[in-house]
Order: structure tokens, then C-alpha cells, then sequence
């Protein structure tokens, strides 16, 4: 890894790259129909087809209802689509694996494993030795910022803990790609914040890829390298944007920054026409 | 030195216990009954129950008998209520079954069962079985519903096989409910035990129980009682010691989450 220069305005790393052997996830024609108990399937997602790069942080963003959060399980795996097929590095994605680790809303956690425990699960479950399971995890608890709660069982901890668990819990498996999905939505505005920020440090370190999903403008523009806006009923992608910000971002000054302002009022000012179309409809 | 909360606290179980004794006593007294014989009375017959070899190897019979149809139970109930609750075929296939039998009770069934396997050991075993199985599949299913989808996910991202993440998270996850389960099934063990050796009269400490009955020694019949009480707030109390130990991370006193993001 190249070393961070000390102003982030000298640094601005391309977006994408064109190089067509550092996509990693493909998602091709994906369509999500689920049976209802009423007379019409509901279409959760329709006709998807997007391309993720390596190492980079894109967010799905979308009003709830939408199925972003499925299209996201679908790259997990967690769930099949009903038509078309995601690929994770060209191989056809049919189940979970290690190669993609979830953050959830929910956290997730072992509730009858201590912090440490947690971590540790993944790595032990891949066949690391303890000893050596035990040194990476603490230093991932450490890097999460919960030196100390190593024994600490996830009924004792606050939501953000719990979720800083969670991520130090899917890194120490050495995931390719992150999916977060919606991984600070239960927390208040505060911890979210504070989420957000170390959430970006330790990105910034390793770039892993990510799938972000959010219903957050301001979320989706502050962390990511690209959003994909989806809109709802049936959920499609509506556009997909670049976020052509510089790094490593710091929060103080990107919100003083014209264009992540200009970023979050366009992306809102979007949003508010689809649901003006939607309600023409 | 104890806190007077504390010291109340410890002390409440005894206190109910003299009162009712005393409660009993005055009773008694009042009632005049010959089939009634007072606190002090049936506390003197204890003794003799204890101290008497065949009456001890009676009620040992008993709490073999009653130790493994509670083992066996267990042991076949929880993954069959675990894997009820993970797969819908197998709940539908089983549920219906376990609501026909649910409401029998199980003493019911002994006379047939004892047409079939005689008076011996194997129907009071598989008797005790059946009274203890039902509630521990029940919440050992219950528990394995409620198990979060997504703490399921996150282990198989980990690669865990869908066995593995019954036995390693399903399993352990439920285990709260499961518990609650065996608790409930533990009293259910004695209480089967002693009306099967009610209806099956050869051996055990139910036998005991019914005989000083036929003779009118009512201060042995309860004296008896005394000693089954006693066995079942021993057994519930060890239980009760293992369960907390087991799923000390789902203790509501670890419910108060620090204030730090």
C-alpha cells in the first residue's frame, strides 16, 4: 500500500478503473419476484445489471422498499434471485462463502460468545490456530476501538459496539468484498456519525471492495466511490453516479466542500422527482 | 456480611417452608382427622423411610428410572425440536403428531403400554420419556424459530455447513428456551414417575406411597410426600445451578448496556 499523503487534496484516486480484469462482482439481468399472499406477486427487483470494480466502496441507495437490500443478499448469496445471475470474479455466485462477509443491521452477533469469541469464530472456522486466531482478532478489536471489552458478552454492549464487533468480526475472515447492509441504520445520529468516520479510517487503510447499502444521501456520498441510486416498485437502478471526491475524506472538511454539498442536493433533488413521477403515476 | 436484601432473600424459601409446616400443623390439629396426621407426626416417619435399605433402594430404582427416560428425552427431543424448527417440512410432518399426544396425559397410556411391554422397568422408563419429551421438543422448537436469520447467514458466510450451524448456532442460540424446556420436563419426570409406579405397583418410591396408603399409615403416606418434595426442589435447584452456569451470556443482569458508542 502506497503511503497517504499528509493533504488529501493532492491526492485524488481515480474512480473506476477501465481495466475490465478489476471487476469483481457482476450482476447480470437480476430479477427478485416474491409471492405474496394477496392476488400480485410483488417484483422486488427488476432487470438488474450492474458492475463492481475492485476495491471499490460503491452504496446502493434507495427509498425502504426498494430491494436493496436483496439485491445485496443476492451477492451474498443468502438468496437466490428468480432470474439472471451474479457473478463473484466471473465464477456464478451460488451460495455464501467467505469471499463475501455481511455487516447486518441487526449485528448479527453470537450473543453467547464474548467479543473476542466473536471474532475469533470466523477465523477458527477456517482452520487458523487458536493462537494465532487470538492475535489477529485482538488486534482487529483494538483497530475497531473496543480495547477492553475483549470479555465482554454483545447483551452487555451499546448498539455501535456491537456493530464495531460485527465489522471486526467479517474482517478477521479476510473477506475480498464487504456487504454492509444498512450496518448503521439502528443507531443514533451521534454513534452514526462516529460509525461513519472509523468506518472510512479503516477502509482507507486496505480498500476493500465494499456494497454499501443505505437509505442515507449524505451516507451514500460520504463514503462511497460510486452510487447507485435505485428507485422503487418495481426496484430498479436509476442511475449510477460517481462521487468524485478526494481521499482519505475527512468529515469536517467535506461538509464544507461545494461539491459533496452539490452531490448530496442533486442525488436528493433526484430522489424527489421520482417520487413526484411516482405519484403521477 | 450480608445486605438485609440479601438476607431476605435467602431467607424467604425457609420461611415459606416453616409456614407452611405450621399451616399444616394447626390443621391438623384442628381437624382431628386419623388420615390427616400432623407436620410433626409425618416429619417423625422420615426417618424410618430413610433409614429403611429396601425402602432406599426403592426410591434409587425410582430416580434411575427417572434419570433415564429424562436422559433418553432429552437427547432425542432437542434435535428433533431443533431441526423442527429450522425446516418447515419436518414441522409439518411432526406438529400435527405432537398435538394428538400433547393433552394426553401420559399415565393414561400406561395400561396399554403395559399390555404390550409388561409392568417392568422399560414401560415406567418410556412412560417418564414421553412425559418429559413433549415440552422439551416444544421449546426446544420454539427456540430453534426464533434463532435470527441473519446470525444464521453470518455463519455461513464463515463457511459453516447447514449441520454445523444447526449444532453451532442454532443449537446454542435456543439453548435459553431449550433449558426452559428441560426445567419444565424435569418436574414432568417426577411427576410421571410417581403415577407410574402409582398405576404399575411393584417397586419405586410411588409404590412406597400407595402401600402405606392400602395399610392406612398415613404418617408414612406423608412423609413420602415430604420426600418427594424434597427430591423435587433438590433436582430443580441443581438444575437450576447447571442452567444459569450454561447460559450465564442471556442473564437479564448482563442487560445493561454501557453508554459508549
Amino acid at each position: 500500500m502506497t503511503a497517504v499523503p499528509a493533504r488529501s487534496s493532492e491526492w485524488v484516486r481515480p474512480v473506476t478503473s477501465k481495466d475490465p480484469a478489476s471487476k469483481i462482482i457482476e450482476i447480470d439481468r437480476v430479477s427478485q419476484v416474491f409471492q405474496t399472499s394477496t392476488r400480485r406477486d410483488h417484483v422486488a427487483l427488476s432487470d438488474i445489471s450492474l458492475t463492481i470494480e475492485e476495491r471499490a466502496f460503491v452504496s446502493i441507495l434507495g427509498p425502504s422498499g426498494c430491494g436493496k437490500s436483496t439485491l445485496l443478499y443476492i451477492v451474498g448469496g443468502f438468496v437466490s434471485p428468480t432470474s439472471g445471475a451474479a457473478k463473484m470474479k466471473g465464477q456464478a455466485i451460488t451460495g455464501p462463502g467467505p469471499d463475501r462477509g455481511p455487516v447486518f443491521q441487526e449485528f448479527a452477533l453470537f450473543p453467547w460468545k464474548t467479543v473476542l469469541g466473536n471474532v475469533m469464530y470466523g477465523p477458527r472456522q477456517q482452520g487458523v490456530r487458536a493462537t494465532e486466531a487470538e492475535a489477529q482478532s485482538r488486534a482487529l478489536i483494538e483497530m475497531v476501538g473496543l480495547k477492553g471489552f475483549e470479555n465482554f458478552y454483545p447483551k452487555e454492549l451499546s448498539g455501535g459496539m456491537k456493530q464495531r464487533v460485527a465489522l471486526a468480526r467479517t474482517l478477521a475472515y479476510h473477506p475480498e468484498v464487504l456487504l454492509m447492509d444498512e450496518p448503521f441504520g439502528a443507531l443514533d445520529a451521534h454513534t452514526r456519525t462516529r460509525l461513519q468516520n472509523d468506518l472510512l479510517n479503516i477502509w482507507e487503510r486496505d480498500r476493500k471492495t465494499v456494497l454499501f447499502v443505505t437509505h442515507s444521501v449524505d451516507e451514500a456520498v460520504f463514503l462511497s466511490d460510486k452510487v447507485v441510486m435505485m428507485s422503487k416498485s418495481p426496484g430498479r437502478i436509476r442511475e449510477v453516479i460517481d462521487i468524485d471526491l478526494p481521499r482519505p475524506r475527512r468529515r469536517n472538511e467535506l461538509l464544507l466542500d461545494p461539491r459533496y454539498q452539490k452531490y448530496v442536493v442533486d442525488i436528493e433533488r433526484m430522489f424527489d422527482e421520482s417520487d413526484e413521477s411516482g405519484a403521477a403515476l | 456480611m450480608m445486605s438485609p436484601a440479601a438476607l431476605t432473600r435467602r431467607a424467604a424459601p425457609v420461611l415459606a417452608c416453616i409456614g407452611l409446616l405450621a399451616v399444616w400443623q394447626v390443621a391438623s390439629l384442628a381437624l382431628k382427622n386419623d388420615s390427616f396426621p400432623t407436620a410433626i407426626e409425618a416429619i417423625r416417619a422420615i426417618p424410618d423411610i430413610l433409614g429403611d435399605k429396601e425402602s432406599l433402594i426403592n426410591i434409587l430404582a425410582s430416580l434411575r428410572r427417572m434419570a433415564l427416560g429424562f436422559g433418553v428425552a432429552v437427547l432425542v427431543s432437542i434435535p428433533l425440536g431443533l431441526l423442527m424448527g429450522r425446516s418447515r417440512g419436518v414441522a409439518a410432518f411432526f406438529n400435527p403428531l405432537l398435538m394428538v399426544i400433547y393433552p394426553v396425559p401420559k399415565a393414561a397410556l400406561m395400561p396399554i403400554i403395559m399390555l404390550w411391554l409388561g409392568v417392568g422397568d422399560i414401560t415406567k422408563t418410556l412412560v417418564i420419556f414421553l412425559g418429559v419429551s413433549l415440552p422439551v421438543i416444544y421449546h426446544s422448537f420454539e427456540g430453534a424459530k426464533a434463532v435470527e436469520e441473519k446470525m444464521l447467514w453470518s455463519g455461513a458466510a464463515m463457511g459453516l455447513s447447514p449441520t454445523h450451524r444447526l449444532v453451532r448456532i442454532v443449537l446454542p442460540a435456543a439453548l435459553p428456551e431449550i433449558l426452559t424446556g428441560c426445567r419444565t420436563g424435569l418436574v414432568l419426570a417426577l411427576i410421571t414417575m410417581i403415577t407410574s409406579e402409582m398405576i404399575a405397583r411393584q417397586a419405586g418410591a410411588g409404590n412406597i406411597l400407595f402401600n402405606a396408603l392400602d395399610m392406612g399409615q398415613y404418617d408414612t403416606v406423608f412423609a413420602m410426600i415430604i420426600v418427594v418434595g424434597a427430591m423435587g426442589i433438590c433436582l430443580d435447584a441443581i438444575f437450576e445451578r447447571v442452567r444459569a452456569r450454561l447460559v450465564r451470556w442471556s442473564e437479564p443482569q448482563f442487560d445493561m448496556p454501557l453508554s459508549f458508542s
